[in-house]
């Protein structure tokens, strides 16, 4: 008989298991940008799997909550069984309800009133913007699958019949999910009788009885409660992408110490669990921070997070929030995996900056404590806040377009700089207000469209209600508004301001025609509008400008609600957005050609300066923060070298904590020297497991399309 | 006051301890010739040209009162001759072809562009290195420098090659928290044949250091074929291991000069010279623990 392998054996097998998945999926979908977003768990399902949603309407559509109920019981209903035999957990994701769905909006809801500015100013305006806030998975697993049934059933009492539909939806989904988990639970079984292997049939008889104890009733065990997130991961990834994971060494640090206690689990074994849940999906999962009365939240399964991540060495997105009072060991050890893996995980949270931030909205500092970040940028309170967050953009590229052309155009006054700004102010400001009505047209009438049966089972009021969460199921509505492109533009108006105004160098009439042609035949005055002092260099032109733009930006969005009484947060941030955003725009005095990308998040553009040092980075991006509890991030690239020595680990620390310290918010770091990803670059399939961190999120270099796998590059080779 | 300095880094991470700014100034006393900083060893501004960059815009011919430049058979030939070193052809090189290497700073100007990484020299526990070349060959504006930054609380290192009399050190002295002292081998002969200058004031100044207490890091470039031996090493051990030194850093020689020896058109003699390897460094490090002598190898 062959030896029992060990949790170490076991992860190594499923880590070959998902390689091999991901490989088949670049070769499915292709290597080109199949997913030019987190690499989410996705499983090729079987080719005989087929899926077809019914419709309820002539143009063979279906909305609201009825039908996207009975569609996604269906769905999970005749969903494939997935197990691994290594993993502690079962489950897999082969397909995307979503995804899949269209139209995205009933057309018959009609906003073409919006249309005319949302154009003008290629807003990514909201309006049928899916999940992007945060569910509270604690609830869930005090309940349980059956509890939510329960509470469906009770509240539908409490409500007559006009909610009828919303909560037979509810139920749909839960039964949905109870049948898939039945079936998973028999497979496990039947697996088991066949298998060989005494080690890994126990291990299959046991997450068959795990199963079949969720069917009725809550989360017990530690193993339970694993089993439990990864299945309310899964139903809602499939659901809509939600990728919101929440607190996990919060909430699962009372079934664990249990256990402990009970002598029924050892740490290895919780390690192989978690490792087991982050594979399921790449979830944001935040770890660390306080609890509500300030004290230091870090425990001992913050450790094991972190040690899980390591362990399974797959891209993850997990976030440790970094404060003053925090257990200094586990920043320490999260940045030795960083650079021993090079798999870009963890990202790092400002605590204190976004929890004062959020305190600028008139919230009380307990509150602000509670808010998590599960997002790519973002925070938002446990199943109790709806946000919108990282769906609303405003690209300042667009906006600063019409300011330049109506002034350069004018033929009755001369063009300035501070004609350029005004105007600018003018036309940012009506692209907030615009913003502003479409997401109050949006929550008007989401819940039509579709409804986010998935994650109100885990908030606090849909249920209650009988209201869905974008139909003022819950407490706060703190809506999310970034600006894009934000380095783009401060360089634009500093190359002016330098190179036509202070210095003379070229004329408005030349500068207006070098910008109509593209700088045809003018590389020289490109680059004379490019090498000017950037955004990045702390005492330039560009950084006074980046700081002008962020705070009018900042004014802008908070001078008021929307017009039906919403709070808005800004933040700064683009990544998915940064090419399309760019590709609508023709060349801009930064000296960007026509078309290109816009500057990602709130990063000065590489090659600011000489070198562009990590210390110029994070100042710069310190210093552009907007201040109300959404972040700025920063996205960095270190050369894998520095973290090779205990020395240089403590650097590394330490730069952490004084980006922090100067109020940085959010800061991802990329591992990797420029020869590796030039090579990468070359022929993305000769490295099928090189893995980046993109932005908030990591992702298979091969996995990118070409634009994207272009920024990345252009990131690290330039900077 | 103003000094000449030709860069300053910041994040720099391999010049003492913490997270630095690392400030460089013009002009040495030594010439090695394994130098990594060729432009920082004339102690005056040059004119550097990287041609690969040029795009042929005509500025530069333009714009030069002095006739620096000319066409020949189509190409633009560069008279140093002539020059004046104005930098207004560098000013007009907009793709950065023409850098001027070398750039008068006052004491205010430099102490800004230090003051940018206050958080981080106080989150790391580093501060400001200055480096060369040989920074006390500038001793009066160092010392002005170091005095500021001490006021303000910034921990200062000096990077020295050891080489100017022992009066430039007491210059400074008082105001540098640490001393970075390069050293490179025992032997007199082979010391002035690979840096130009016999190493007796060198050793001198560095024993008067450690006699006035001072907190010195000793640097040792490790440069394959020329001082990596047993018995080059094993002197330069007998030396210092009677010395009350903080530390001994190995640094491994990198080949990274070369191209710039070329912008600057000097000869650069160790183009083919290799790295040595992690293990050869480590190996050398050995042999300096074996003497009890704290080391570090990079
Ligand atoms: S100014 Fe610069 S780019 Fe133009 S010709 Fe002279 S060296 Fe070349
Ligand atoms: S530095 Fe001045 S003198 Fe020298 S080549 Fe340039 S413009 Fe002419």
């Amino acid at each position: 008989m062959s030896k029992a392998l060990s949790y170490q054996d076991r992860l190594d097998r499923i880590r070959e298991i998902k390689m091999i998945q991901t490989k088949e999926k670049q070769r499915i979908y292709g290597t080109d940008g199949y997913w030019d977003m987190d690499d989410k768990g996705l499983i090729a399902p079987p080719e005989s799997f087929t899926f077809t949603p019914e419709s309820d309407q002539d143009d063979g559509e279906y909305y609201g909550a009825k039908m996207t109920g009975l569609n996604y019981r269906k769905l999970l209903e005749s969903h494939p069984v997935y197990i691994n035999p290594m993993s502690s957990l079962a489950g897999g994701w082969m397909y995307s309800f979503y995804d899949i769905k269209k139209p995205k909006w009933d057309s018959r809801i009609d906003y073409s009133f919006l249309h005319e500015l949302q154009e003008k100013y290629d807003l990514v305006h909201g309006i049928g913007g899916i999940q992007h806030f945060n569910v509270d998975i604690q609830m869930g697993l005090t309940l349980g699958f059956d509890g939510l049934l329960e509470k469906i059933n009770k509240y539908e009492k409490l409500h007559g019949e006009d909610k009828k539909e919303f909560y037979q939806a509810e139920r749909d989904v839960v039964l949905g999910m109870l049948d898939m988990i039945r079936r998973h639970a028999a497979a496990a079984k039947v697996m088991a009788e066949t298998e060989t292997r005494e080690d890994i049939k126990e291990n299959l008889l046991k997450m068959a009885s795990v199963n079949e104890k969720l069917l009725i009733s809550a989360p017990e065990t530690f193993h339970e409660a694993c089993q439990w997130v990864a299945w309310f991961i899964l139903f809602a990834v499939m659901y809509d992408f939600n990728g919101a994971g929440g607190s996990i060494d919060k909430y699962l640090r009372p079934f664990y110490e249990r256990d402990i206690k009970e002598g029924i689990l050892t740490e290895e074994e919780a390690v192989f669990h978690l490792a087991c849940l982050l594979v399921v999906d790449n979830a944001y999962y935040e770890i660390g921070g306080t609890y509500e009365d300030g004290r230091d939240r870090t425990n001992k399964l913050t450790y094991l997070v972190i040690e899980a991540a390591h362990r399974i060495r797959i891209p993850t997105s997990i976030c440790l929030r970094v404060h003053d009072n925090m257990d200094k060991g586990v920043l320490e050890l999260a940045v030795k995996y960083l650079f021993e893996d090079d798999m870009g995980t963890p990202s790092f949270l400002g605590h204190d900056a976004v929890v004062e931030g959020f305190m600028k909205n008139g919230y009380p500092i307990e509150l602000a404590r509670q808010r998590e970040k599960t997002g790519c940028h973002w925070c938002a309170l446990p199943g109790r806040e709806y946000t919108l967050n990282d769906i609303v953009k405003i690209s300042f590229l667009a906006v600063y377009d019409v300011a330049f052309k109506e002034v350069i155009n004018d033929s009755e006054h001369s063009p300035s700089v501070e004609r350029i700004w005004d105007s600018f102010v003018k036309h940012l400001s009506i692209a907030v207000d615009t913003i502003a009505a479409g997401m109050d047209f949006h929550l008007k009438h989401m819940h039509k469209v579709f409804p986010e049966l998935m994650l109100n089972l885990l908030c606090h009021g849909p249920i209650e209600k009988g209201l869905d969460i974008s139909n003022g199921g819950v407490e706060y509505y703190n809506l999310c508004v970034d600006g894009a492109g934000l380095a783009t533009v401060a360089d634009s108006f500093a190359a002016i301001k330098q190179r036509v105004e202070i210095e003379k160098r070229i004329s408005w009439e030349k500068l207006k025609e070098v910008i109509n042609n593209d700088f045809e035949g003018a590389e020289n005055i490109r680059l004379m509008l490019k090498n000017i002092k950037r955004f990045g260099n702390g005492d330039s032109i560009g950084d006074e400008f980046a700081k002008r733009i962020s705070e009018t930006f900042t004014q802008l969005v908070k001078e008021k609600p929307t017009p039906e009484g919403r709070n808005m947060i800004p933040g700064l941030f683009s990544w998915a957005n940064t090419i399309p955003f760019g590709k609508k725009i023709g060349a801009s005095a930064n000296g960007r050609h026509a078309h290109m990308p816009i500057s990602h998040g709130a990063n000065p553009d590489p090659g600011f300066s000489d070198g562009d040092t990590p210390t110029a980075m994070a100042k710069a991006v310190a210093s552009v923060q907007c201040g109300y509890g959404n972040t700025a991030p920063l996205q960095l690239e270190f050369d894998p070298k520095i973290g090779a020595t205990e020395e240089g680990i403590k650097l590394i620390v330490s730069f952490i904590e004084s980006l922090f310290h100067m109020g940085g918010t959010l800061l991802n770091i990329n591992l990797i020297s420029k020869e590796k990803i030039l090579e990468a670059h070359k022929d993305p399939s000769l490295y099928p497991e090189l893995v980046v961190r993109v932005t908030g999120f990591s992702a298979y270099f091969a996995s990118l399309s070409e634009e994207f796998r272009q920024l990345v590059v252009n990131r690290i080779v330039e900077g | 006051m103003e000094g000449i300095i030709f860069d300053i880094q910041r994040f720099s991470i391999s010049d003492g301890p913490g997270i630095r700014t690392t400030v460089f100034l013009k002009g040495c006393s030594l010439k090695c010739i394994w130098c990594h900083n060729p432009e920082s060893i004339n102690s005056k501004k040059e004119l550097q040209i990287v041609s690969h960059k040029c795009i042929g815009c005509g500025n530069c011919i333009a714009v030069c009162r002095n006739h620096g430049y000319e066409m020949i058979d189509e190409k633009k030939v560069y008279y140093k001759d002539r020059c004046q070193l104005c930098g207004e052809c560098v000013s007009q090189c907009y793709s950065k072809s023409l850098q001027m290497s070398g750039k008068n700073m006052t004491v205010e100007e430099v102490m800004t562009e230090i003051r940018k990484d206050l958080t981080f020299y106080e989150d790391s526990n580093g501060g400001v290195t200055f480096s060369g070349g040989e920074p006390l060959l500038q001793s009066l504006f160092l010392k002005e420098l170091l005095k500021k930054c001490q006021s303000e609380g910034i921990h200062t290192a000096v990077d020295t090659a050891g080489n100017v009399p022992f009066g430039s050190f007491m210059h400074i002295i008082d105001y540098t928290d640490l001393f970075l002292f390069d050293l490179k081998m025992m032997d007199r002969e082979k010391h002035k044949k690979y840096t130009g200058a016999f190493n007796d004031l060198i050793h001198a100044n560095l024993k008067k250091l450690v006699q006035l207490k001072k907190h010195v890091f000793i640097r040792i470039p490790v440069i394959p074929g020329i001082n990596n031996s047993k018995e080059d090493m094993q002197k330069l051990i007998e030396f210092i291991k009677n010395l009350p030194i903080d530390l001994v850093e190995l640094l491994p020689y990198h080949s990274l000069g070369g191209s710039k020896y070329e912008s600057l058109a000097i000869p650069y003699e160790l183009a083919s010279l290799k790295t040595p390897t992690k293990e050869e460094m480590t190996e050398i490090g050995k042999w300096f623990k074996q003497a009890n002598i704290n080391v570090k190898v990079s």
